[in-house]
This record gives C-alpha cells, sequence and structure tokens, in this order.
C-alpha cells in the first residue's frame, strides 16, 4: 500500500510535466485544427536552450522561463512561415501532418548536428526531499507540480476571465463565425501558439529536469504520451488535457510500483483505450464543447 | 516465332554468364582460389545513431587501429583495408534494411565487425549468407550454439557475464543485490548466469526488475528498490536511463546510492560523463565496478594496440579508456586474425577465406607466434605456420566458433580512463553456469 501510495504522488510529478505538454498541445490544435507533431522537436529545441543557459550559469528556473519564451516565439514564426500558408492554399489534413513530422524530424537532426549525440545533463539535483503524508517527493518534482498548477491557472484565467481568451475560445469555436464578429482571428492565432509555444518550451525544461539526463530523442519520447493525454481529455480541450495528463502519469507509476515497469505505458494506453471506447470525444470532449459554445 | 524466343533465351544465357564473369570474384587462371579486385572493406555494424551511439565510436576505434597498422604494413596481398561505418542503430527495425542495403552497395565488403547484442540475431543471419566472415561483439547466449558457418565470437556470452557479475559481488561482500536491467535482448542475457550463480555462492537476489529505457521517470521503480535494501545494484542500462535512475535513487534515498556492478560495456566516456554530472565523481569513481572480459595490459600485442589508437587522430581522445575494454580489444584481435587468414588462402574472398581462420589461432608444433599483423605475414611469406595470440590473449574457437576468456573488474579513474581492481577465474564462471 505504502509503495502505492507513493506512485501515486510520483505519478502525480510525472503527470505533471505530461499535462504542460499536453495543454500547449491541445491549445494548439483547437485554434488551428493542426496535428502538429513538431511540438516533440521544439520540446527538444527548447530543453537545449536550458542547457545553453545553465552552462552560461543561469538558474535552471529562469532558463526555462527564457527557454519557453523562446520557443513561443519560434512556434509563432513555424507557424506563420509553414503551416499557416499551407492552410491558406487548402492542403489536406494529413499533408499537414506529414508536414509537421518532416519538420520535427529536420529540427531534431538539426539539433544532432550542433550538439552531438551524446546524452546531456543540467547538472546533479538538489539533494532536499520534501514529505508529505506517506508520499516523497523530490525539490524538483515538487517545484514542477508547483510551476505546471500555477500555469495551469493562469491559462484558466486567461480563457474565462479575460477578452482575449474569450477571443480564443471563439475562433477555436468557429473562426469565420470569429472573423465576421470583428475579431483579428489572424493576431488571436500568433497569440495562441505563443502560448502553446511557452508552454511546449516549459515542458521541454521541465522534462530535461526530470530526466535529468537526455539527448536529442527527448521531445520525440514523450510526445506520445502528451498526444495520448491530449486526446485521452478531449483534443483542443485544456482542461481534458490537464486530466488526461494526471490519469496517465499516474497510471503509469502505479503500474511500474505494483507490476513489470516494462508494462507502464502499456497500462496508460489500455486506460486511453477504453477511456475512447466509452467516450469517443474523450474526457472533456462532449461537455467542453457545449460550455464553450454557450459562453461563446 | 520459335526462332525469336530461342535467341532470347541465348541471349539470357549469355548474359548471365557475362555478369556471373565480371562478378567480383572469380576462380584464377592458375587455381580454385577466388579473387577479387580493388581494395578491401571492413564494415563496423554498430548503432552510430541513437541513445545506444557510443557502440558505434568504441566498435570504430579497434577497427582504425587494426586497418591502420595493416595498411602501414603493407595491406592484405598488396590491397589496403579501410573501415566502413554501417549504422544499425541499436535497434533491429533499422538494422536490418540499413545492413541489406550495406550488403548489397558496399564494394568489396569483407569483413564484418560488431554486430552487437541489440541487433545481432537479425544482423548475424543477413552478413552469414552474405558469406562475409564476422567478427562480433554479441554477448547472445542463443548464440552460444549456432550453425552459422562466417560467424566468429571472441568475447564471452551474456550468461557467463552475469555468472562473473555475481561472483565480484560476492567476493566484495554483497550477499544481497537487487537487480536492475534495461529491457533488451542484450542485458537480460546476463540474468541467466547470475540467476544460477548467486544462490551457489551463498548469496541472494532480493529484487529483480526490468526497466524501460528512457523513461520520464523511474520513481516508482526506485522506491521499489530502496524497499528491498540491497548491498549492491546488479545494473544494465544506457548511460541516459542509467543517469535519470540514480538521480532520483539519490533524491529518494536521502543522498544514498548502493554500489553498483556493471558490465565493462559501460566502461564508456558517455556513462561516465552521464554518471558524474547526476551523481558526483565520488560515487562514479567508488562505487561502480564494471565487470567483464579481462586481458593483459603488459604484452606486446596491448602496446601496438594502444599506440595505434594513441596514434590516429579518430581515437586518440578515447585511447586510454578503449584500451582496457574486453569488447574493443576483441574485435581488434579479430580484424587481425581475419587479415592473416586471408593472407594465408592468398584470397580476400570472405566464402575461401574463412576456413584459414581457425588455422591462424590454433597452436601447432613449430608455430612462430606472432602478436601483430607485420609479424604474421612476415612469418607466412617465410613459409612457416603461425600462431597469433593478440591483445586478448590465446583464442581457442569451440565447434560454435566462440571464445571465451578471463574476466576482471574495473573502476573508472576520475579523468575516466579506467583501473583493474580484481580478476576473475573464467574456470570458475563457467562453473556456476
Amino acid at each position: 500500500m505504502q509503495l502505492i501510495i507513493e506512485a501515486i504522488g510520483f505519478g502525480i510529478a510525472t503527470g505533471a510535466v505530461i499535462a504542460l505538454g499536453a495543454v500547449g498541445f491541445s491549445v494548439q490544435f483547437g485554434i488551428s485544427n493542426i496535428l502538429n507533431i513538431t511540438y516533440g522537436a521544439l520540446m527538444t529545441l527548447s530543453a537545449y536552450i536550458g542547457l545553453v543557459l545553465i552552462n552560461h550559469g543561469i538558474n535552471a528556473w529562469a532558463a526555462l522561463a527564457i527557454s519557453a519564451v523562446a520557443v513561443g516565439a519560434v512556434s509563432v514564426i513555424y507557424h506563420r512561415i509553414l503551416l499557416a500558408p499551407l492552410v491558406r492554399r487548402g492542403t489536406r489534413a494529413i499533408a499537414m501532418i506529414i508536414v509537421t513530422v518532416s519538420a520535427g524530424t529536420i529540427l531534431q537532426y538539426v539539433i544532432v548536428a550542433i550538439a552531438g549525440p551524446s546524452s546531456q545533463s543540467y547538472g546533479e539535483q538538489s539533494g532536499q526531499t520534501f514529505h508529505f503524508l506517506d508520499l516523497t517527493l523530490s525539490f524538483g518534482q515538487v517545484t514542477i507540480i508547483v510551476l505546471t498548477a500555477i500555469l495551469m491557472l493562469a491559462l484558466h484565467l486567461l480563457l474565462t476571465r479575460t477578452t482575449l481568451g474569450k477571443a480564443m475560445r471563439a475562433t477555436s469555436s468557429n473562426r469565420t463565425l470569429a472573423r465576421s464578429c470583428g475579431i483579428a482571428t489572424s493576431r488571436i492565432s500568433d497569440i495562441a501558439w505563443f502560448i502553446s509555444g511557452c508552454l511546449c518550451g516549459a515542458a521541454g525544461v521541465a522534462l530535461a529536469i526530470t530526466t535529468v539526463s537526455f539527448d536529442f530523442s527527448l521531445g520525440a519520447l514523450f510526445l506520445i504520451p502528451m498526444i495520448a493525454a491530449a486526446v485521452l481529455g478531449g483534443i483542443g480541450q485544456p482542461y481534458g488535457a490537464m486530466l488526461g495528463g494526471m490519469i496517465i502519469g499516474i497510471s503509469s507509476e502505479v503500474a511500474a510500483a505494483v507490476s513489470n515497469p516494462n508494462y507502464k505505458d502499456v497500462v496508460a494506453f489500455v486506460i486511453l483505450i477504453i477511456v475512447l471506447l466509452v467516450r469517443p470525444r474523450g474526457l472533456f470532449g462532449a461537455a467542453w464543447s457545449s460550455r464553450r459554445l454557450m459562453e461563446g | 516465332m520459335g526462332s525469336q524466343r530461342t535467341w532470347r533465351v541465348a541471349a539470357l544465357v549469355g548474359a548471365t554468364a557475362l555478369v556471373a564473369a565480371c562478378g567480383s570474384s572469380s576462380p584464377s587462371s592458375s587455381s580454385s582460389v577466388p579473387t577479387q579486385s580493388g581494395n578491401i572493406t571492413a564494415g563496423v555494424i554498430a548503432p552510430f545513431t541513437g541513445p545506444a551511439a557510443q557502440f558505434g565510436k568504441l566498435l570504430s576505434a579497434p577497427c582504425f587501429a587494426a586497418t591502420d597498422l595493416i595498411n602501414k604494413a603493407g595491406g592484405i596481398l598488396g590491397k589496403t583495408i579501410s573501415c566502413s561505418a554501417i549504422d544499425d542503430t541499436g535497434d533491429p527495425a533499422d538494422a536490418v534494411p540499413n545492413v541489406t542495403r550495406a550488403i548489397a552497395t558496399t564494394t568489396n565488403l569483407d569483413i564484418a565487425v560488431g554486430l552487437e547484442s541489440n541487433t545481432a540475431a537479425t544482423t548475424v543471419p543477413l552478413v552469414n549468407d552474405a558469406k562475409i566472415p564476422i567478427v562480433t561483439t554479441n554477448g547472445l547466449v542463443a548464440f552460444t550454439k549456432n550453425s552459422y558457418p562466417y560467424y566468429w565470437r571472441l568475447t564471452p556470452s551474456d550468461d557467463a557475464n552475469g555468472a562473473a557479475f555475481a561472483v565480484w559481488a560476492v567476493q566484495k561482500g554483497f550477499k544481497n543485490v537487487a537487480v536492475v536491467f534495461q529491457n533488451g535482448i542484450g542485458s537480460e542475457g546476463n540474468l541467466p548466469g547470475l540467476t544460477s550463480a548467486m544462490p551457489k555462492l551463498g548469496g541472494s537476489l532480493g529484487l529483480q526488475l526490468t526497466i524501460p529505457a528512457d523513461a520520464a521517470s523511474y520513481s516508482s521503480e526506485v522506491a521499489r528498490v530502496i524497499n528491498a535494501h540491497p548491498d549492491a545494484l546488479i545494473w544494465s542500462a544506457d548511460p541516459q536511463t542509467t543517469a535519470t535512475f540514480m538521480s532520483e535513487y539519490k533524491q529518494l534515498n536521502n543522498g544514498s546510492i548502493p554500489p553498483m556492478v556493471t558490465a565493462t560495456d559501460s566502461l564508456t566516456p558517455d556513462f561516465f560523463g552521464a554518471l558524474k554530472r547526476v551523481v558526483g565523481v565520488t560515487y562514479v569513481t567508488q562505487d561502480v565496478y564494471l565487470v567483464g572480459s579481462s586481458f593483459s595490459q603488459t604484452t606486446a600485442a596491448f602496446n601496438t594496440y594502444k599506440t595505434a589508437l594513441q596514434n590516429d587522430s579518430r581515437t586518440s581522445a578515447i585511447a586510454d579508456v578503449l584500451s582496457a575494454v574486453g569488447p574493443p580489444a576483441s574485435a581488434y584481435d579479430g580484424i587481425n586474425i581475419m587479415a592473416l587468414a586471408m593472407v594465408m588462402a592468398k584470397s580476400t574472398v570472405g566464402s575461401y577465406y574463412n576456413q584459414f581462420v581457425t588455422k591462424i589461432i590454433s597452436p601447432k608444433p613449430g608455430a612462430v607466434v606472432v602478436s601483430n599483423f607485420a609479424d604474421g605475414v612476415a612469418a607466412l611469406k617465410a613459409g612457416k605456420q603461425i600462431q597469433y595470440v593478440g591483445v586478448i590473449g590465446p583464442v581457442v574457437f569451440n565447434q560454435y566458433h566462440n571464445s571465451a576468456g578471463e574476466f576482471a573488474a574495473n573502476i573508472f579513474n576520475p579523468d575516466g580512463s579506467a583501473s583493474r581492481v580484481g580478476s576473475i577465474s573464467g574456470t570458475q564462471v563457467l562453473g556456476l553456469l
């Protein structure tokens, strides 16, 4: 029992990182309807930007913030230069996916060419641990949980309490209608890509802090759990992605605690499939859509 | 109509005959010894990208060293030999197309080196079918008995390595050990030897875990290991997985990590660097034991090998670490043995010179013992019999073309090089299996 309680704590920590990335992915998809597979490589890029900053003496958490903003900017440029023109030309969804896969592969190999294939690390972590009830979490894990909670709350407030958030939701819901209502959808799209890029960047550095050691495949390895979390919650639904991330994180850690750790990811994906069989639009799919329409 | 068909058949037969005659190998006019035009390529089949990319570097280095010395000695039958990297990525799914393409497109691919454990099960049959003699560093138990005539292994199998881990752990007083292996055919091959040997030595395996590679977190797995209170960890995982696991172990166990016994496969700059960065140099240099096949570092053959590594700009940076590791040394010896077999056979064609391999290493009355290619060629030219005894010492192939040797335990030095801290009898190890 003790192991299971501990595993739930570890699962929240892992789930926080997955949720961070999944929410950004989901926001991106919600606003532009593009399944951006380059997201994984952008997370890797962020981890390496963080490495350069840390190697120059910058604190890891400051490096996380700077890398997040940098990847946010890169995401906007990437969307503006490559994806938006393809969408305007009527490129089909499957072709867009292939384009993002290709761009991600190119970016990954550019990173290898510059940084090399060897594993990297931000260095030895603080040995400080926190004990709460029967949970033991490291300083890094607690910080990432808190950071994720703050970012998720900020995103929630942005989406529900600000004009910008309403405009984002309106654009996400019906782009043409939003434009005819006077919303500058192109600018809103840029802002959404910047925010989601920032979340992607934050997730990249958070992941590098969590794994301690990483290489150029970092983002690609964790893209699948993140997409799974987004789909589990209902693709395009930020709250769903948060919940999906937590479910995948906790289920995989509990599985590792009570069974063969090799099956930790399998358990998470079995849950994903079962949920989708019961609720094809994901946990938040239908409910959120209705609420969003009402609020819009 | 019938006449046209006859002509087509005749043309096809003629063309086939012409292609056969122009092929890369053909019987010479004076004997049945097949010959080949052009220089020789030794293909290093190993991961050059991906998490195990370090293996590519480690296995290319002995190839560079051996081929440098062979070429300086005049080459093989007047031909130069070079190394070609064939990236198997460490993943069988990539290895099959990559190796198949390399076999089809590489000119005079006459020796295959490497074929490590992650991919050997798929690459060995491909290379064997192409009749290319193989110097493999894989440790798979599945090859302990095999029927591949072109397969030659100069390193011990993984189960023997597993038993050697047990011997060293008990020798150090670690009676209760936890086994943590990354999933993968290579590391899990150690398990049968370990589980067989540990009880016979009076020790016990408290916990056995296989973990997936490169996970976001191993906290739950670490908690399970901590609960087992092991004296030491018997460990096998790639550098990245090791760093993540050990960092979490240290954090969740109040800064303390038990000693680790792992394979000399981990005696790499990448492993040393990754672990040092996350748990500190003291642990890495004092509590990490690297057990694997052993050889003397005071022989003439070793000095020649190490000097060759130091003199080549591609390998000089890792010469000190590399020269102490068994698999690369066996690859170096393997290339020399194949090169001498070519000289003895007077042919560089794999399907022909392969039968001469055992003649190069077997002890014979009156044979000249040689420790490098140049001396071997000189003796052969003088009409003498030879026995090659290289860096890893005498090689004795059994009927399955496997040769094991002695074992040793090493530790890392602060600069990442290695020092031997003890030896383990090969006879004792084999007796525990």
